[in-house]
This record gives C-alpha cells, structure tokens and sequence, in this order.
C-alpha cells in the first residue's frame, strides 16, 4: 500500500490538479460564454439569434455530456477541429456547462422585478446602466443559488473526460489499477475522496451564497 | 465529407442498442421511485438516526460521480459475495443512485402538499402506513411530475455511462459502429440526436400526463 | 442474453442477487459442464481478434473460440467489456474466461492463469501511408499512441528511453489511437504486429506498418483465475493443441492475418 503511494502518488496528484482544473476553466469557461448568449437572446434579434441558441441549449440538455464528448474529440477533425484531450475536454466542458448556465441566467433576468426597471427608466437613466447597475446585480443574486448548484455538478462531469483520455484522476487510479491490479481498494478510495471533495466544495458555495444574499434574506 | 449513408445503414442497429438505453433508465428511475419513496419518509421520520442514515445516503450518491459508482458496484460487491450479472448492475447501480435525487423531490413534494390532510387522516384513525400510501404519495407523485420526468430524461444520459459495465446501449454500441467504420462524426451525432428524440419525447409525454392529471 | 429474459432477471435489480459460489477448491471445468455454458468476456474493439459488424461480434477470437467450445461440448455465452474493466471483472467472477487476447508477461502469469499462446504480439509501429519513418529507430523524437494499461505500453516505454526520447500518449482503445493517427494528433501508434498488419491491409491507403517489429517477441494468450481456472485452462489447452494439428487453426489464421504461422504448444518462458 505504501509502496503503491509512494510510486503513484505524484500521478495521482497531477491527476487531481488536471481535475481542478478542467473544473475551473470549464465553469469559467461555460459561464462566460452563457452570459454571452444570454445576453445575446435578450438584447440580440429574436430570429437570428433567439432561435439557433435555443437549439443549442436543447441539444445539449437533451444529450449525453459523454456522447458530446465524443463527437467534439472524435468528430471534430473531420470538420478541421483538432484539439487534443485536454482542450478538447475543456471546451466540452465549457459548451455543455453554457447550455446551463444561459438558463440560469436567463430565469435569473426573469426575476428581475419589473418595478425596478421601470422605477430607472422614470428617473432617466440610461438602457446600458439599467442593465449593468440594476438588472445585472438582482439578477446575479437570485441566481446565485442555481448557478453554485450546477458548478458543483460540473465537478462530478470531470471525470467522464478520462473517457477520452485526459489524464485527470480518474485516468490516472484506473492506470494505476490496471498496472498493479489492485481494483477494489483504488476505486473505493476514489469514491470516498470525491464525496468528501464535493462536500467541501458544496460547503464552500453555500458559504459564498450566504455572503452574496444575506441581505435579502434579512429583509424578508 | 458527410456520410448520411453511414448514418442510415447503421440506424437499426442503434435503434436496436436503444432497448437497453430505456430499459435502463426506465427501471433505473421506477427503482429509483420506490427506494426514494422510502428514503424520504426516512428523512421526514422523527426518529434521528433514521433521518441521518437517509441524508447521510443522499449526500454519498450526489456527491460520488456516476461513473465511479459503477465501477464500485462492478468491482465492490462481488468481493462482498454479491454478483449480479451485468444489466441487473446496471440497473441496481442507476436506480440506488436516482433514489437520492428522486427521495428530494418527493420531500420537497410532500412538503407543499397541506399539513391539515395528514392531521385530518391520522385524526380519522388512518394508520402512518395508509397515510404515506393513500393520502401523500400518490399527491407526492402528482406534484413532483415534472420534477420526476426530468429525473427520467437525466437517467436517459446517464445510461451512456453504464458501458463500463458491459451493456451494448447506444453510447457503447456507437463507439462499435465508429471504430468498424471510421465515421466518427456520422455516428457519434447520429446517437446524439437519437438521444435527442428520446427525450423529446419524453418530455412530451411528461406534459400531456400532466395536463391529464391536473384536469 | 435476450432483453426478455433479461427484462426479467434485471427488474428492480435487487430481485437478481445471486451468491457467488466460494470455495478454494472449485473446479470450473465441472462447473461449467454442469451449466452447459461458458461466459468469455472481451472488448469488441481488437480487430481482428474482436470486433462488431452490424451489431454481431465476429472476428479470429470468436472463430477460434467457436471450434473450442465445440470440443469442450459446451455454448459460449459472449460479453463486451471495456478493456479496463476486464481483468477486474475476471477476478471478482463477473465472468468464467478472458477471451480478449492477453499479452503474456512474468506479472500476470503470477496473476492469472494462462492458455498456450493463441497469436504472435510482437511490437511494432504502424504510421500513415507515406509517413518518413522507414525504420523504428526513426521514432526518436515523435509523437506515438498506445493502449493505456497494456503490455505495449511497457514495451514502448522501455523502447523510447533506448533510443533517446518517445512522446507517449495513452488511449482507452487502439482504435481511439488509430483515429488520432490519421487526423494528425500522433505520428504513429505501437502495438501488437498482428492487429498492425490487419489495419493495413483493410486501409492501404491511410495506415502502413513500419518493419521489423521492435519490441521482443511475445505472445497472446486467454486467460483465467488461477487454481479454481487451472482445470479449465487444462482443457483448453488440449482442444488448442488439437485445433492446431487437424490445421483448424492455420484456416483461421489465413482467414484473419492473411498468413498462417506456427504457435508454440509449450508454455513460452516469460
């Protein structure tokens, strides 16, 4: 066991920082690109771009991460994308992680009460500072909750990128399996790690929430 | 370039793999129900020990990526004397882990549903048993509809998952197809859109049942 | 398996649970005459050992262990694995009988229990046609493919740091290894001679192999648990043998390498 440690334990470790950070970069990645296409639906024209999103966002909500995955690596150089794993799983990561995220975001923007924008509009204030002083700081804060809840699904979603070979912790205590054949143990311990990291992480966010909402929730 | 012909000549093959996609999910998510069911009344129980164990369950399954919860049931409960061929795995693996999600949306079901029906059926001499099965499930099961098929269409995805285990099902019998023919793109969009249209119908059949119930 | 009766074994799952028979004298052999039926398990992604045409598993595996089933009077029962899943699913007994081609080395023979080679695995390297590697010293330096996990993969490791220098990318399947070959994401991809040869002689005009093999000669064979197998591997043995003398075996291997070449019928020294 410790010899096992001792041999794999470096892979294991540069596993789990590829699993950090497939993670940060595609929610980054996925939030950045949702808010640009929520952004574009609600301001943009409704056919040109209301449209092609909304496909979008059904196609990936109505498909498998892994299958995504596949056609992205696999079926991406008969079109002239070429990406290796790690790409190739960060830009999986971040076009599916988008389709969510415009979602949210999209309900978020909903919620914006209908009075607040009317009370800027009475006053005079200009469409760009409603948007980026009133409508985009409400909105941010009832979104929060779901957009903390889907980056902590997305932690789990890292994984299945060892499906085409990025050498994240999974690919790396699966090598290590099959070069020790030692299965039960590595695949338990995995289990038990990513519990208790998503548990972390879900800690984490709520915290993040609290800080971010805790005076609406004193008003109410 | 794009070959429809591909696509088209293996079309009832991946049709065929289809079966064990839905046969998955939809014992996967009918299992999942049941044990769910079960898991949420342990989380509304009194009793501290029941509600821990419950939240305790959930916490593990949501938190533990499916892939790897296949993989310890695959490898795992052999070794514990338990071996069970690889579609029960499958569906035993995919079921254990909907109850979680599912035993949440019948709490949060439950919880919308009047407190007064409860106190009225126990004030009429209805024993906990009958209340759980005659008055809150089935309103449970009724208000958490959307909520449940959503649940299905997620199992639907996540059955591409069960490969590991030895089930040729669309996202299997695909990478099959792909590697024998060398048509990446083809096949791999062509199981993309068959999912597609599995959950859209889905989702259809979800709102028409709603519509029914609530009329 | 037919989704019926499966349908019914795998309701609700709980309702399938079976115990698993312990017992350190088990002899599968008997076992398995007494059932009438043996489960192989293979990944359906090694051609030409194994493969899936229009959804049917065919290939030299199959042919082969067709003809051996025969002799040993029993139906074979056949299972798609991923290849990681596969020797772990051996040693919990999810299956009876490895029937994916198993390089053979000292570690796992302390393992499993081998069968006589069934295949020549030497390594070697296959590039896309009109590649400029003429020999496999030319692969200093390159970019090259191999199946996580495998035997080749020790080989190659072993061989870049002979000849100064490979850089390694692992895959889950050969095939993944292939695609990224001819999309240009590797300069060639290492791996058993016979699986090279086949992949070039199916698709001339994308893949050619780079001769002589470079690795040392190994061999494929199946495998089993050890003791509660070794009956079991006994046997097959005997109908190997058997397959080999009355030229069963040459037929199949024309039919799937394109040339017939002679197996050792004594266990190699690994």
């Amino acid at each position: 066991m410790l010899e096992m440690l001792h041999r794999y334990g470096p892979d294991l470790l540069t596993g789990f920082g590829l699993t950090l950070l497939t993670w940060v970069l595609g929610t980054v990645g996925g939030l950045v690109l949702g808010f640009f296409l929520e952004m574009a639906r609600r301001f943009g024209p409704r056919f040109w771009i209301g449209w092609p999103i909304r496909a979008y966002v059904e196609f990936i909500r109505g498909t498998p991460f892994l299958v995504q995955l596949f056609v992205l690596y696999y079926g991406g150089p008969l079109i002239g994308l070429r990406l290796d794993a790690l790409p190739a799983g960060v830009l999986g990561l971040s076009l599916y992680g988008a389709a969510y995220f415009t979602e949210i975001l999209r309900a978020g923007f909903d919620a914006v009460p209908k009075g607040q924008i009317e009370a800027a509009r009475a006053i005079g204030l200009p469409g760009r500072t409603i948007v980026w002083r009133i409508m985009l700081p409400v909105m941010m804060v009832s979104a929060l909750p779901a957009l903390v809840n889907f980056a902590i699904i997305l932690t789990k979603e890292t994984v299945i990128l060892s499906m085409i070979t990025v050498p994240e912790i999974m690919f790396q205590t699966q090598t290590m399996m099959s070069e020790t054949f030692a299965f039960v143990l590595p695949i338990l311990i995995l289990a038990l790690f990513f519990w208790g990291f998503v548990e972390v992480i879900s800690r984490f966010g709520r915290r993040l929430e609290r800080r971010f909402t805790h005076y609406l929730l004193e008003e109410s | 370039m794009f070959s429809f012909q591909t696509i088209v000549e293996n079309l009832p093959t991946l049709l065929g793999a289809a079966r064990y996609t839905l046969l998955i999910s939809v014992l996967g998510c009918a299992q999942g129900l049941i044990l769910g069911a079960l898991l949420c009344a342990a989380a509304l129980s009194k009793r501290t020990a029941l509600r821990r164990a419950a939240g305790l369950y959930v916490s593990f399954f949501r938190g533990v990526p499916l892939l790897i919860q296949l993989l310890v049931a695959y490898y795992l409960l052999p070794v514990v004397g338990i071996n069970v061929p690889p579609l029960a795995a499958a569906v035993l693996t995919v079921g254990l882990c909907a109850a979680a999600y599912l035993s949440e949306v019948l709490r949060g079901s439950i919880n919308a549903i009047p407190k007064g029906q409860a106190e009225a059926a126990l004030a009429i001499g209805m024993s906990p048993g009958d209340l759980w099965v005659r008055v809150l499930l089935p309103q449970a099961l009724k208000i958490g509809l959307p909520a449940i098929v959503n649940e299905l269409i997620l199992l639907v995805k996540a059955s591409s998952l069960v490969t590991v285990v030895g089930i040729v099902e669309i996202t299997r019998m695909s990478q099959s197809i792909a590697s024998s023919t060398y048509r990446y793109l083809e096949i791999y969009l062509a199981a993309a859109f068959l999912y597609l249209a599995i959950n859209l119908v889905i989702a259809a059949a979800g709102r028409l049942l709603e519509r029914r119930l609530t009329v | 398996m037919t989704l019926r009766l499966s349908l019914k074994s795998a309701l609700f799952g709980l309702s399938a649970l079976t115990l698993t028979a312990s017992g350190a004298l088990a002899d599968q052999l008997s076992d398995i005459k007494a059932a009438g039926k043996i489960v192989a398990a293979t990944e359906m992604h090694y051609a030409p050992f194994d493969m899936l045409e229009k959804g049917e598993y065919v290939g030299f595996d199959r042919d082969l262990f067709d003809e051996i089933a025969k002799e040993l009077g029993v139906t074979p029962e056949y299972q798609d694995l991923p290849w990681t899943s596969i020797l772990p699913g051996l040693e919990v007994s999810k299956f009876d009988f490895v029937l994916a081609p198993v390089t053979m080395t000292a570690e796992r023979a302390e393992r499993y229990a081998f069968t006589l080679p069934i295949s020549d695995s030497t390594v070697a390297f296959v590039q896309r046609t009109g590649g400029d590697m003429t020999a496999p010293e030319d692969a200093k330096g390159k970019t090259v493919g191999v199946q996580k996990g495998t035997a080749q993969q020790a080989q190659l490791e072993a061989y870049g740091e002979k000849i100064g220098g490979i850089k390694i990318k692992e895959y889950g399947t050969p095939d993944e290894a292939y695609a990224d070959l001819m999309t240009g994401r590797l300069d060639a991809v290492a791996g058993s001679a016979p699986l090279l040869d086949y992949l070039a002689k199916t698709r001339p005009e994308q893949f050619s192999v780079v001769k002589p093999p470079f690795g040392k000669p190994t061999y494929f064979a199946w495998v089993a648990r050890k003791g509660e197998g070794d009956t079991l591997v006994a046997a097959i043995n005997e109908a190997l043998i058997k397959i080999q003398d009355d030229g069963r075996m040459a037929a199949l291997q024309e039919k799937w390498f394109g040339a017939a070449t002679e197996l050792p019928q004594e266990m190699p020294e690994l």
